[in-house]
C-alpha cells in the first residue's frame, strides 16, 4: 500500500514540473510569416519549425560543423557519386492532424514527396537547390536521390538536412490540411503544433511518441515581441525564459550584469559585406575601390559594433565554412586592404578625384545594417567621399538594391555553403536585373563564374576548398566587395534553462529547443 | 433620428469605397514586394516570381482591384499574402482586443479627466489650476511607448503586481483584467490629459455665459451652477474629442500594443503594411474607416442624449 503512495506521489510530482515546463522564448518579430518549413526564411519561423519538422541527418545541435543521422539511421554513396541512398529510422511518428488523430508511420513515400515538394518552385523557396535530382522510394524505408552531377558531401548534406528544403513535411497532413498547413504545420519533430494567436504567440506541445524519446519540456511558447525592453523585463519578471537579445555590445554587458541571466553569443554570425558596384561611375575604377577600401578601417567598425558580437571578416566566405578565407590567408595574399589614409587619398588622385566624390545610397532603417553603414559614412568622409544615406523600410530597400540603384550595398547574410554564398552574391547570373538569374551580385562581377562552376562539381574536399579559395582571392583583388563582420546572434536565458547540449553555433540561427532542453 | 442614422449609413458606403481606392493606389506606389517580404532574402529571384504570381499580383491592376472589391461585397476581406490566414479571421481575433483596450482607455480618461478639468476650472489660476494643467500638459508630452515602458519597470517588474506581456483570455476575466491594466493605464492617462484640458477650457467658457451669470444672481448654489447648468453644455465638446480620440485611439494603439505583446488592430495594420502585405492592409484599413465612421456616428447621436434641443433632421 504504501508503495502505492509513493508511486502516486511520484507521478504527482512528475506531472507538477511538466506542467511548469513550458519554455517560453520570446523573438524580436511582430509576428510569424510561415511555418512551412520550405517556405519559412526568418528567425522566428525558422525557431518554430526546427521543433516541428527534421531533416533525413541533421547538424549535431549547438554545433554546425557535424551532420548526424536524423529521420535516416544511415547513408551511402555510390563510387561515382550520382547515387545517395537513404535508411529510414523505423517507427518514426507523424503527428496527430485532422483526419489521422493518432497520425501515422513516416515512410519513405513521405520523403519522396517533401523532396518533391522543396524542388517545385511552386511549393517552395528552396527549389532552385534541387535542380537535377531526382527522388525514389526503393522500399517503405528505404529513399533514394539520383544526380544528373555529382555533389561533395559537403554541398549535398545540407539539402537533406534540418535546414530549408531539407526538413521533411508529411504527405498525409500537407494534403489534408492545404492552405492551412503554413499556420498549423504537422511534422515529426519533438514538439507539436497546438496554437497560434496572430500577432501574440505560437504554442507547441511535447511530442510524447517523439523517436529520441518524451522530450524533457511539456511544451514551448514562441513570443513575437517586437520591443527589447518588453522582451527583458519579460525575461527579468520570469514570465519568459530566453529572449532574443541586441547584436551590440552594450546590451551584453548590460545584460550579464543582471543576476539570474545568461546571455549566449553563438555562431555561425550573418556576414557584413560592402559590395562595390562596378558598373556605376566612380566605383568602376579599381582605384576608386582601392581607396575606399584603405578608407575603411574594419576594426573602427567593429570595435562600434562590439568585439563579442563582431568578428572581423576578411573574404567573400566566412572562414568557419568549408573554403572558407581567414584573415591570415588574405593577409599572406596583400589582400586585407588595412586602413591607410595617405594611400586611399593618393589612389583618389591617381584616379582623378584628388578632392573625393559624392554618392548616394539607400540604407534599411535596420539597426545591424544601419550603423555600419553610417559608421563607414564617416570613414569615407575623411578622405573626400561622401555618401549620402537615404534611409528606407527594410522592405523598400531590398526592393531598391534589387533595382541596381546604390553604388554601395551594406548587406548582411547567412548562406549554408561557400557555393552559396560565391553563386549568389558573385556569379554572373545572380548579377542584380541583368543577370541570367538576377538574384544579389550587386557589384556585377563577371570573373569568377569558372571557379565558382568548377568548385561546386569537384568531389574532392580539399580540391573544391581550393577553388572556393582562389575565387575569393580574386574577388579581394579586383574588389568587387569589402568584408568587414561576421555578426553572431545573442540570446539571453534564465539561468535556469539548460539547452541540453553545449551551444556553440546553431544553423536554426538560434538556440535550439530539443527534447533535452529542460528548465531547472 | 432613424432617418438621420439611416442616411449617415448609407453615406458611409462611398466614403469607405474612396477609403479602399486611396489604400489600393498608394500601397503600390510605394517600393518593396510582398513575395521579397514573405520569402527573406535566401530565397531565389524565380521563387519570389512564381510567389508573385501565386499572390495574383502579376494580375492587371484593375482586375486585382475588381476583384478585392467584389469580395469586399460578398463579405469576403480576402486572405493575408503572408499567412495565408482569411483577414476577416485576423480581424475577428484582433478587434475584440483592440475594441477593449480603447474602450478601457476612454473610460479611465473619462473618469479621471472629467472632474480633474471641472477642478482645474472652477479653482482657475489657484493651486489645483496649476498642478492639473502641469500634469495634463507631461501627459500629452509623454509617448505612448514610452509611458508604457515606465508602467512596465514600475508595476511589473519592480512590484510584479501585473504582468508584462500578453492579453489574457477573454473566457478568464481576472486575467484579461490583469493584463489589461498597464495598457490601458498607458492610454488612459494620454486620454486623461486630452479630456482634463478640454473639459476646463469648455467650462470656462461655458461659465463666463449670461445664464450662469443669472444663475448665480438668482442665489443658485455654485454647486448647483456649474454642475447642472454649465456642466451639461461644456460637456459636448467634451464628447466630441471622446469620439474623436477613440478613432484616434484604435490607431494609436499600436504602440501600447506592441510593448505590451498585446495582438490589435494597430499591430496588425502595421504589420501588414512593413510586409507590403497589400490584401491584409487594404481590409485592416476599410474596416478601421467603418469603425471611425461608426464612432462618429455614435459620437454625434451622444449629442441629443447630452443637449435636447438638439435635432436630428
Amino acid at each position: 500500500m504504501r508503495r502505492w503512495w509513493a508511486v502516486l506521489a511520484v507521478v504527482l510530482a512528475v506531472g507538477l514540473v511538466s506542467q511548469a515546463q513550458v519554455l517560453r522564448i520570446a523573438f524580436d518579430a511582430a509576428d510569424l510569416k510561415t511555418l512551412d518549413p520550405h517556405y519559412a526564411a526568418a528567425t522566428m519561423d525558422r525557431a518554430v519549425v526546427d521543433m516541428l519538422f527534421n531533416g533525413l541527418v541533421r547538424y549535431k545541435p549547438g554545433d554546425i560543423t557535424a551532420f548526424e543521422p536524423d529521420l535516416a539511421e544511415s547513408w551511402e554513396v555510390s563510387t561515382d557519386g550520382l547515387t545517395w541512398t537513404f535508411h529510414l529510422r523505423p517507427k518514426v511518428q507523424v503527428h496527430p492532424f485532422p483526419g489521422a488523430p493518432e497520425g501515422y508511420e513516416l515512410t519513405s513515400e513521405d520523403v519522396v514527396f517533401s523532396l518533391q515538394k522543396a524542388a517545385d518552385k511552386d511549393r517552395s523557396a528552396y527549389a532552385g537547390e534541387y535542380v537535377g535530382m531526382r527522388f525514389e522510394a526503393v522500399d517503405p524505408y528505404t529513399v533514394r536521390i539520383i544526380l544528373d552531377k555529382a555533389l561533395s558531401p559537403s554541398l549535398f548534406l545540407p539539402k537533406v538536412a534540418d535546414y530549408a528544403g531539407g526538413f521533411i513535411v508529411p504527405k498525409g497532413p500537407y494534403e489534408a490540411l492545404g492552405p492551412r498547413f503554413a499556420t498549423n504545420p504537422v511534422g515529426t519533430g519533438p514538439f507539436q503544433f497546438a496554437e497560434y494567436v496572430p500577432t501574440q504567440k505560437v504554442r507547441l506541445v511535447r511530442n510524447d511518441r517523439y523517436f529520441r524519446g518524451a522530450p524533457l519540456l511539456a511544451g514551448v511558447e514562441v513570443w513575437y515581441m517586437p520591443d527589447v525592453t518588453a522582451r527583458l523585463s519579460a525575461l527579468v519578471t520570469g514570465e519568459v525564459h530566453v529572449i532574443e537579445g541586441v547584436r551590440e555590445q552594450a546590451w551584453v554587458e548590460a545584460v550579464k550584469r543582471m543576476p539570474g541571466a545568461v546571455v549566449d553569443v553563438f555562431g555561425p554570425g550573418e556576414t557584413e559585406v560592402l559590395h562595390l558596384n562596378m558598373s556605376k561611375d566612380p566605383i568602376t575604377n579599381l582605384q576608386v575601390r582601392q581607396a575606399i577600401a584603405y578608407a575603411i578601417s574594419r576594426e573602427e567598425v567593429i570595435t562600434a559594433i562590439g568585439p563579442d558580437v563582431a568578428e572581423p571578416l576578411c573574404a567573400a566566405v566566412p572562414p568557419y565554412l568549408a573554403g572558407g578565407l581567414t584573415c591570415a590567408e588574405a593577409a599572406e595574399k596583400g589582400l586585407l586592404y588595412e586602413a591607410n589614409l595617405e594611400l586611399a587619398r593618393n589612389l583618389l588622385a591617381a584616379a582623378g578625384y584628388p578632392n573625393g566624390f559624392a554618392i548616394s545610397a539607400y540604407i534599411t532603417e535596420r539597426a545591424s545594417y544601419r550603423k555600419p553603414f553610417e559608421n563607414v559614412q564617416a570613414q569615407l568622409a575623411r578622405v573626400g567621399i561622401r555618401l549620402n544615406i537615404t534611409v528606407v523600410d527594410h522592405s523598400s530597400f531590398h526592393t531598391l538594391i534589387r533595382q541596381d540603384v546604390n553604388p554601395l550595398v551594406h548587406y548582411e547574410a547567412w548562406r549554408p555553403s561557400a557555393d552559396a554564398f560565391l553563386t549568389r552574391f558573385y556569379h554572373s547570373a545572380s548579377t542584380v536585373v541583368t543577370g541570367a538569374k538576377p538574384d544579389t551580385n550587386f557589384s556585377h562581377v563577371t570573373s569568377v563564374d569558372g571557379l565558382i562552376e568548377a568548385a561546386r562539381y569537384e568531389l574532392d574536399p580539399a580540391r573544391q576548398a581550393e577553388l572556393w579559395k582562389e575565387a575569393q582571392v580574386k574577388l579581394l583583388e579586383e574588389l568587387a566587395s569589402y568584408p568587414l563582420y561576421v555578426l553572431k546572434f545573442v540570446f539571453a536565458r534564465s539561468e535556469k534553462v539548460d539547452y541540453g547540449y553545449v551551444l556553440r553555433s546553431s544553423l536554426a540561427l538560434y538556440p535550439q529547443v530539443t527534447e533535452l532542453t529542460r528548465i531547472k | 433620428m432613424v432617418r438621420y442614422t439611416v442616411r449617415r449609413l448609407l453615406v458611409a458606403f462611398p466614403t469607405l469605397l474612396a477609403v479602399y481606392t486611396l489604400v489600393f493606389l498608394f500601397v503600390r506606389v510605394a517600393p518593396g514586394d510582398p513575395a521579397v517580404a514573405a520569402l527573406g532574402d535566401y530565397a531565389s529571384a524565380e521563387a519570389v516570381q512564381a510567389l508573385r504570381e501565386r499572390m495574383g499580383l502579376t494580375a492587371p491592376l484593375w482586375i486585382q482591384y475588381g476583384r478585392t472589391l467584389a469580395g469586399y461585397l460578398r463579405g469576403d476581406l480576402g486572405r493575408s499574402l503572408i499567412t495565408g490566414i482569411p483577414v476577416g479571421q485576423q480581424v475577428a481575433t484582433a478587434l475584440p482586443h483592440t475594441l477593449e483596450l480603447t474602450f478601457a482607455g476612454i473610460v479611465i480618461g473619462a473618469i479621471l479627466g472629467i472632474p480633474t478639468g471641472i477642478l482645474t476650472a472652477v479653482r482657475r489660476n489657484r493651486l489645483p489650476d496649476y498642478v492639473g494643467r502641469t500634469l495634463a500638459l507631461v501627459g500629452l508630452s509623454i509617448p505612448a511607448f514610452y509611458l508604457g515602458i515606465l508602467l512596465i519597470l514600475g508595476f511589473a517588474v519592480q512590484l510584479r503586481w501585473f504582468p508584462v506581456m500578453g492579453s489574457g483570455p477573454f473566457s478568464d476575466a481576472r486575467a484579461n483584467l490583469r493584463h489589461l491594466a498597464l495598457p490601458a493605464l498607458t492610454l488612459g492617462i494620454i486620454m486623461t490629459s486630452f479630456v482634463t484640458r478640454m473639459t476646463r477650457s469648455s467650462l470656462l467658457t461655458v461659465l463666463r455665459e449670461d445664464y450662469v451669470r443669472t444663475g448665480r444672481a438668482k442665489g443658485l448654489r455654485e454647486r448647483t451652477v456649474v454642475y447642472l447648468h454649465a456642466l451639461r453644455n461644456a460637456l459636448i465638446p467634451v464628447v466630441s474629442v471622446l469620439g474623436i480620440q477613440a478613432a484616434v485611439l484604435i490607431g494609436d494603439s499600436v504602440m501600447t500594443e506592441i510593448v505590451f505583446s498585446r495582438p490589435g488592430l494597430g499591430r496588425l495594420m502595421v504589420q501588414a503594411m512593413m510586409q507590403r502585405d497589400y490584401i491584409a492592409l487594404q481590409g485592416l484599413i476599410v474596416i478601421y474607416g467603418a469603425l471611425v465612421v461608426l464612432v462618429n456616428l455614435v459620437t454625434d447621436l451622444s449629442y441629443g442624449l447630452i443637449d435636447p434641443r438638439i435635432r436630428y433632421e
